[in-house]
């Protein structure tokens, strides 16, 4: 039966009831392959959005749209979107630097031990 | 307005998508298209260089049917890939239909409302509040739509049904037509040729959910009187909005197919569109006994479904059997082997008058992108509908 809710105040329910089969011997396969589609998909839209804006750029005659495939970064550009992409893939990288880097190492130090024994 | 043949047609009740919302309901689309003509035939390949050699040589035979099939193919890496990745296009088809319909879910409800007050084709709807939705509904949600047909959040709810339309659409990739209604009027192309000289006058779809499949009976046949029922209140409100909306008269009642308050011999047409498959093996015979009971004499019943496993060899089964085990839809695997002619005659029906038949789809344009294969993911596929039923 429905409740009195609006749909201001409500949410649809988002996961089907019903086991959800699990395909590879480590479940945690199934997990990120989903991750890795729904990943995939961001892009696919992302993708859309720019070949809109090129489209309607070229279309109202601000630009022509080969200009974006001839568009030749200087010198500058090169150096800030290097820079972008490294913190871009420190970002995601964040976990391979857990096991090596000198922020939050994944060890159990004598320090660390005695501050959990004290809290 | 015409539909035009490679989009869903934009009727007045169909949720609206941003740009960012139609971009992720396309990619599901691309997705599931890619699976199905480039990833999912080459589970066959692997079956047949890997995994059969694999199982002679350790039984001395291959595997008798679809079930020893499936447990080889299960430690499949590629099988388990090709699995893992169809659930999940599933799951986000449908994620992807519901995050537009929440975002306009109060216009949605306020706009079916209206068109239930103003009536504009002629239809009627009545609601069945104390209706028990059967167990074989509200154990899983059927196909992974959460919530299934029947759950209600707010008052007068039609979002199951606006996501339902908007996700068959995409899971068949448009295979269905612009009007989601290839499966009906494939039935009534095959209908209208093997019974050249019968003209209904009162037709019954039970299990109708958005009417997609209703609507065709109401065009084909303007001057009969077609009827709908589905156990799903917000479907049913939904299809009603959306048979006005597009003028088509169909009078809907909320009631489940197994137990009918029609009169006896009140129809000369029954029909029901992949309904069978999501019931059980009781109500199956239930919904039997009920058509007998309805038709006049002469009268025609047809279930629509995709094609018993008789029929095809065992890995196409196997592979056709992958909804059973791994979409949420536990009658599947036992429905396929219905055997048409006993089940006519156990609802009262003379077997030599029941048949089965492969009806070609109707929608032509659909055609050629076809990977005419009956599979997971892709029932839509093979290019023809699979029906069965009787003449009283």
């Amino acid at each position: 039966m429905p409740n009195v809710l609006s749909p201001e105040d409500a949410n649809l329910p988002k996961h089907s009831k019903g086991m959800r089969p699990q395909f590879f011997h480590d479940p945690t396969s199934d997990k990120l392959l989903a991750m890795v589609m729904a990943l995939a998909g961001e892009v696919s839209v992302m993708r859309d959005r720019n070949d809109t804006l090129e489209r309607l750029i070229d279309a109202k005659g601000l630009l022509d749209k080969s200009e974006i495939d001839q568009y030749k970064p200087s010198k500058e550009v090169i150096a800030e979107r290097d820079a972008w992409r490294q913190e871009y893939l420190s970002h995601i990288l964040r976990i391979v630097d857990l096991d090596a880097g000198d922020m939050g190492r994944n060890d159990v130090s004598p320090e660390w031990q005695a501050v959990m024994d004290e809290v | 307005m015409q539909p035009q043949d490679y989009e869903q047609f934009a009727h007045a009740v169909l949720p609206e998508a941003t740009a960012d919302e139609f971009a992720r309901q396309e990619f599901v689309k691309s997705y599931k298209l890619h699976l199905a003509s480039q990833v999912s035939p080459k589970t066959k390949t692997v079956y047949e260089t890997q995994v059969k050699p694999a199982f002679e040589k350790e039984h001395g035979r291959a595997p008798n049917n679809r079930h020893e099939i499936r447990k080889a193919m299960n430690g499949n890496n590629y099988y388990q890939t090709w699995s893992s990745l169809l659930r999940t296009s599933q799951e986000m088809m449908w994620k992807s239909c519901q995050v537009s319909v929440e975002r306009q879910w109060a216009k949605l409800v306020s706009e079916a409302k209206k068109k239930s007050i103003d009536k504009p084709a002629g239809g009627t709807l009545k609601l069945d509040p104390n209706l028990k939705i059967p167990r074989y509904l509200t154990a899983v949600d059927i196909h992974c739509q959460p919530g299934g047909y029947h759950t209600e959040m707010v008052e007068d709810d039609v979002a199951p049904g606006a996501i339902f339309e908007r996700a068959v659409y995409i899971y068949a990739m448009g295979q269905l037509g612009p009007m989601n209604d290839d499966i009906g009027a494939s039935t009534i192309a095959y209908m209208q040729e093997t019974f050249p000289d019968f003209t209904p006058k009162r037709i019954l779809d039970l299990g109708c959910s958005t009417a997609n499949s209703t609507v065709p009976y109401k065009e084909t046949f303007p001057d009969a009187d077609v009827f709908g029922v589905d156990v799903a209140a917000p479907m049913l409100r939904y299809a009603h909005a959306r048979c006005e909306t597009l003028g088509a008269e169909v009078h809907l009642s909320q009631q489940n197919a197994e137990h009918l308050n029609f009169e006896d011999g009140s129809f000369d047409l029954i029909v029901s569109h992949i309904l069978i498959h999501e019931t059980s093996t009781t109500a199956f015979r239930n919904i039997m006994k009920e058509c007998y009971r309805l038709l006049s004499p002469g009268g025609v019943v047809i279930h629509v479904e995709t094609p018993a496993y008789k029929d095809m060899d065992d890995y196409d089964a196997f592979i056709l059997d992958w909804d059973t085990y791994n979409n949420n839809e536990p009658f599947w695997s036992k429905s396929h082997e219905i055997d048409p002619s006993q089940a006519a005659e156990e609802a009262g029906f003379d077997p030599s008058k029941s048949f089965e038949a492969m009806a070609p789809s109707a929608y032509e344009a659909a055609k050629a992108k076809r990977t005419n294969v009956f599979q997971g993911g892709d029932f839509g596929g093979g290019g023809f509908w699979y029906l069965y039923g009787a003449q009283k």
